[in-house]
């Protein structure tokens, strides 16, 4: 029963970092790094509760989560792609942006309250034993997100648009001499994965605790960014590690109801630990899968 | 850059020539746009900016108080500035100056209350400097074993491990370093009065901002003036100079870290002696987010990034006044810092 409840957990909590990672991902595979997705989810998470408090209808919200998180982004892109500014240092100032931001527009909104998402559960398949309510009792922006991943996961390795995509993350020149524009691909994979990270800042405020608070997302952009690494730029593995930070959030919030006597600090801290300790796993073992303009920024000549 | 100016100097005869006045052009619109922007900003909330900046300005250098106050915001930024510029010299990105500064300040306080109490001012701050300097150490440490051992990108694992440093001090304030008397609030018991740092008359300035000023005149020194900062600056300019001359740069690496998170680990001491006087969770949150920034604007020089800290000090006080002015939160100066960024990080290229 306890596992059944931390697994749920794990996706419900898990999603919003699962969807900024895959927008991060986007982005990585053009070859821009953002660690300005932590911005982008923080407005996301204040623009869609605004919206969802204004119209009473969540799915606005999520929608202007998602532009608000573009929006930010753009700063990004621009800067990055268009002034050569680096793209580590832009990242920083863009996260510390997001929180002025909506530190500053949503006082405002600290103490409203929203319907917004609530779990579904899906009929027939939320009845299987153990894994029904897992896997089938989600708010409709965690089955959107689900389904995502394999679209991602189309859609970068099988389709024209993909091989664009990580063409310009992997060798620009290719893209210039067949007549498109290196750059142009690169503002949209920005742009989209902003886009994606707005979602998943909506989610959280929407959908999983339906309240705003200042610096809500307390490091998740940051954990979206590192799981990309340690998913070595593959859609299912990130979903897979957003998964596993959830279940380590989940965990806590578990281990609290049961009355164990452990501090819960040290539970706080279990999600960025691991996510730490994936990314060392993975480095041990890893291959040339980085995306070579990234490569490039972590060289430390990361600009453009 | 200086010798490129240099020639273009010389080649346009003894007057300055139109491309170094272009570039001095760019470099004071890039100053001044984010306050028009900000100045926008604000006449959309109904305040007047001009009276913002002119208040601004005043109460920095309006009185002696003032000015104190602005000198004492800006000494946690040298000290995390500098603890984002030494790396940067040497090619690493650290963006750990906040949980380096936290953890310092732990071990400040730890070894303050439980150590140092009945000491003579003269052996207890000295040697809490050390306890918070091997605090920054530690946290930074982690930082460069992950960086060296592990070949993790720094910047990531030090932006992570800011979070568990905040838990970290959040477990302590809680529980271990919990005043019994706070009637359960968390926070430190407060160190002993032998331990705060002396103060100059009328205002709250402490000499925490001379130890800031020394060490900022020290790293410029290391950096500009010694072998080991022309070491550290060819592994910055190009790792594959210093792979080629034999430098150990695992090796490297590893000490500019450590040097880095004693810098921080200063500054949280600096923070408890100074001015806190007891360990809170919330202790100098956002000083390293800011020392980071105020190096960037620097262009990570050890005695530009003084300039910029007191600059970013100033905000920060214009915060107050904005609070208590015009009831907007002080948190909204914050956009206006991040404006200042945009524009210097965006701008790089054309004023160079």
């Amino acid at each position: 029963m306890i596992l059944a409840d931390i697994l749920t957990g794990a996706i419900r909590s898990g999603t919003s970092v699962m969807l900024a990672s895959q927008g991060e991902l986007v982005s990585e595979r053009a070859g821009v790094i953002n660690l300005g997705t932590e911005g982008s989810m923080l407005g996301g998470a204040l623009g869609g509760f605004a919206v969802t408090v204004w119209t009473g209808n969540p799915w606005l919200g999520a929608l202007a989560g998602g532009l608000c998180g573009l929006l930010i982004a753009s700063i990004h892109a621009f800067l990055v792609l268009s002034c050569g500014a680096n793209q580590l240092a832009t990242g920083l100032t863009i996260m510390f942006f997001g929180m002025g931001v909506t530190a500053f527009f949503g006082r405002g909104f600290v103490s409203e309250q929203i319907v917004g998402f609530n779990p579904v559960a899906l009929p027939l398949l939320s009845d299987i034993p153990f894994l029904g309510p897992i896997l089938f009792n989600h708010d409709p922006l965690t089955y959107l997100s689900i389904l995502l991943v394999p679209l991602l996961w189309y859609v970068i390795f099988r389709t024209r648009i993909g091989i664009m995509l990580r063409t310009a993350g992997e060798r620009e020149e290719v893209l210039f001499a067949s007549g498109i524009n290196p750059k142009l691909v690169r503002y949209l994979a920005v742009l989209a994965g902003g886009f994606l990270a707005g979602i998943g800042g909506a989610q959280l405020s929407i959908a999983y605790t339906h309240a705003w608070v200042e610096n809500m997302t307390a490091g998740r952009g940051v954990v979206a960014v590192a799981l990309v690494i340690f998913a070595s730029w593959k859609p299912a593995r990130a979903m897979l590690g957003a998964y596993l930070f959830g279940a380590a959030q989940a965990l806590q919030l578990t281990v609290q109801q049961q009355g164990y006597a452990i501090s819960p600090f040290f539970l706080f801290m279990v999600p960025y630990l691991l996510t730490l300790l994936a990314l060392l796993i993975v480095e041990r073992r890893k291959s040339s899968r980085t995306p070579e303009a990234l490569g490039k920024v972590f060289a430390g000549e990361g600009s453009g | 850059m200086k010798t490129q100016t240099g020639t273009i100097a010389l080649s346009a005869g003894r007057w300055p020539s139109f491309a170094r006045w272009k570039k001095r052009g760019v470099q004071t619109m890039i100053f001044v746009a984010p306050f028009v922007v900000y100045g926008i900003f604000l006449l959309c909330y109904g305040v007047n900016p001009v009276d913002l900046y002119v208040s601004m300005v005043k109460s920095a250098f309006g009185d002696l108080y003032g000015f104190g106050e602005v000198l004492l915001k800006a000494t946690p930024f040298v000290l995390t500035g500098l603890a984002a510029a030494l790396p940067a010299k040497a090619g690493l990105v650290n963006v750990g100056g906040e949980g380096q500064l936290a953890i310092g300040a732990l071990f400040a306080t730890w070894f303050a209350v439980f150590y140092l109490n009945a000491m003579p001012a003269l052996l207890g701050i000295p040697l809490m400097l050390i306890a918070g300097a091997l605090g920054g150490a530690v946290w930074a440490g982690l930082v460069a074993v992950l960086k060296v051992k592990g070949r993790l990108n720094e910047t990531i694992t030090s932006v992570l491990l800011n979070y568990v440093a905040t838990f970290t001090v959040g477990f302590f304030v809680h529980g271990m370093l919990k005043d019994p008397d706070s009637f359960n609030w968390p926070f430190s018991p407060e160190i002993s009065s032998s331990l705060r740092l002396p103060i100059v008359n009328g205002t709250r300035l402490h000499i925490g901002f001379v130890v800031a000023l020394v060490l900022a005149a020290l790293v410029w020194f290391v950096l500009a003036k010694t072998r080991l900062g022309f070491r550290i600056r060819v592994l910055g300019s190009n790792r594959l100079a210093a792979e080629r001359a034999g430098f150990n740069i695992n090796k490297m690496y590893f000490w500019v870290l450590i040097s880095a998170g004693m810098l921080a680990g200063i500054a949280g001491m600096i923070e408890i002696a100074g001015i806190e006087g007891r360990l809170r969770a919330s202790t100098g949150a956002n000083f390293g987010y800011l020392g980071f920034l105020a190096a960037m604007m620097a262009w990570n020089h050890p005695l530009r990034l003084i300039v910029t800290a007191f600059l970013l000090g100033m905000i920060s006080v214009a915060g107050n006044t904005l609070e208590i002015g015009s009831g907007l939160p002080s948190s909204s100066v914050n956009i206006l810092m991040a404006l200042v960024l945009f524009f210097i990080l965006g701008g790089r290229r054309w004023s160079r």
